[in-house]
């Protein structure tokens, strides 16, 4: 019996040791991308007199923060092409055809972080951004990275802008026509941690 | 944006380059009429096809980026070399058979390869939906091309490659009016080189006094396929309906009224007639519920640019 009870204690001692190890290893904290409280939008001159505005309602992504090590941090964004959505039925009907994002071949757009540093009011990203099935190194500037509690949930919230030639990726240069080869890219998005 | 007059210039020049590439080729006396004629056609389409391609200016990224690049640079170039290896007279009609089906079981897996359509990329269809489509999709090309095949065989004239044309010209149009602009334009040097190979060899064919009109299997092959490609792009990657899609699919089987009792050893100029107005007549039907949903949907966009720029006030 004493033989079990030394047993038992030994492998408590070795699982509570081995728990708190990994939890210091890891000190990154770990987010889901709140779709409620974020939003990717974008918007790309109309005959380069004004721009046209719009937004992609389906978006996944999670990011981990090393705030002792912020090259240890990770970036991954996920968007649906399929959700594109300017306020106008048929003109979202017309980016989803293949002249232009091609949803059915190409359905969504992606960027996931290969490098992170910390700079002042933010995070420096350089990643691999996907988009039309072309991938290229992108670098970003994420502003923000505060932290706020409400409910028992975390949350972080950062801010960001791209711009993109899309020409560079792929579509048609013909379907460029009264819409602008550039577009902006506007990322503003939370993240929740329980 | 569409551009009619370079779909001009692109269908002219195909149409003269295929024209002329079948003259040079199936006149000259370097082997017998029949296989002489045949491989005319498929190079002369070939031929045609590159021309009318490149006064287009329609870019295509190698290795194919998409459907409709799979479409031009696989489809395309395959289905002109099985009907080139048709056309050599110690193939054995099964053998071409077996080459004709085992390509067109590939076409729907080469088209949707890496789409939202293919359970490996992950998403819309489970594994044995996909595998069904592909199925199903592969057994209408197949018997689409048979059925043609058969009806040439039995009554030889022009008019099932004249339908084929007047098919592939109205799913090129429907496909622009649905959106797809460049999907729809590279439907017109497919139809210029089929219309233009048709006509020399059939011209052809009489000066060295055939019976039948020698290469209009070959001319077939190329259509069907091309006229699967493009509605299938159309439908998967586009806005077509499924209804406009299998009618314009379809449209060309109305040939085999020629086989009815009724029209059995009339004129052929009117047995001709008679089977390009049928299958003229769905084909309508569709391009006129397209251009329709176009003047609902698309038109107000394109008017509204028209306005902006001062060109239509």
């Amino acid at each position: 019996m004493q033989r079990y009870y030394k047993l038992f204690v030994l492998t408590l001692a070795i699982g509570t040791f081995v728990w708190s190890v990994s939890k210091s290893a890891s000190a990154a904290d770990e987010y889901a991308y709140d779709l409620v409280h974020s939003s990717v939008s974008f918007k790309a001159r109309h005959l380069d007199i004004s721009w046209i505005h719009g937004r992609f309602n389906e978006v996944e992504g999670k990011f981990s923060l090393d705030r002792e090590n912020p090259s240890k941090s990770t970036f991954q964004l996920t968007i649906k092409t399929e959700s594109v959505d300017t306020a106008n039925k048929a003109r979202d009907e017309h980016l989803r055809q293949p002249d232009y994002f091609d949803t059915k071949q190409f359905p969504t757009i992606e960027f996931k972080s290969t490098k992170a540093k910390a700079i002042d009011g933010g995070y420096e990203v350089t990643g691999d951004f996907t988009m039309h099935g072309k991938t290229k190194q992108i670098t970003l500037v994420l502003k923000g990275g505060k932290e706020h509690t409400f409910k028992d949930v975390k949350r972080v919230g950062f801010s960001t802008e791209l711009s993109v030639k899309r020409s560079d990726y792929g579509f048609d240069p013909k379907a460029i026509g009264a819409i602008g080869d550039e577009a902006l890219i506007l990322i503003d998005c939370e993240g929740t941690r329980k | 944006m569409p551009e009619p007059w370079l779909y001009l210039k692109s269908i002219v020049a195909s149409a003269i380059g295929s024209a002329l590439f079948v003259l040079a080729l199936g006149g000259l006396r370097w082997s017998s009429t029949e296989t002489r004629l045949k491989i005319a056609c498929v190079l002369g389409i070939g031929f045609g096809l590159v021309v009318g391609y490149y006064v287009l200016g329609l870019q295509f990224a190698w290795p194919p980026f998409n459907g409709l690049d799979r479409f031009l640079t696989i489809i395309l170039p395959a289905v002109l070399m099985i009907e080139l290896i048709a056309a050599f007279e110690p193939v054995p009609s099964w053998g071409a058979w077996l080459l004709r089906l085992s390509f067109a079981a590939s076409i729907p897996r080469i088209l949707l390869h890496g789409s939202v359509y293919l359970p490996s990329h992950g998403t819309e269809l489970p594994v044995w939906q996909a595998g069904v489509t592909l199925l199903v999709c592969s057994g209408l090309l197949a018997s689409l091309w048979w059925l043609l095949l058969c009806l040439s065989q039995r009554s030889p004239g022009v008019s099932i490659c004249l339908s084929l044309c007047l098919a592939i010209q109205c799913t090129g149009l429907t496909v622009m009016l649905a959106g797809y602009i460049k999907g729809g334009a590279a439907a017109l040097p497919v139809v210029a080189t089929i219309l233009s190979a048709t006509i020399v060899v059939g011209l052809v064919s009489k000066r060295f006094g055939a019976v039948a009109n020698f290469g209009i299997a070959s001319i077939i092959g190329i259509g069907v396929v091309s006229l699967y490609g493009l509605l299938f792009i159309g439908y998967f990657f586009g806005r077509l309906s499924a209804g406009s899609t299998m009618a314009m699919l379809f449209s060309p089987l109305l040939c085999w009224v020629s086989e009815i009792a009724v029209m059995r050893n009339r004129a052929i100029w009117l047995v001709g007639s008679l089977q390009l107005t049928l299958v003229a007549i769905p084909l309508s039907v569709v391009l006129s519920l397209a251009k329709r949903d176009f003047d609902r949907d698309m038109a107000p966009l394109l008017y509204s640019d028209r306005r902006a720029n001062g060109l239509d006030l």
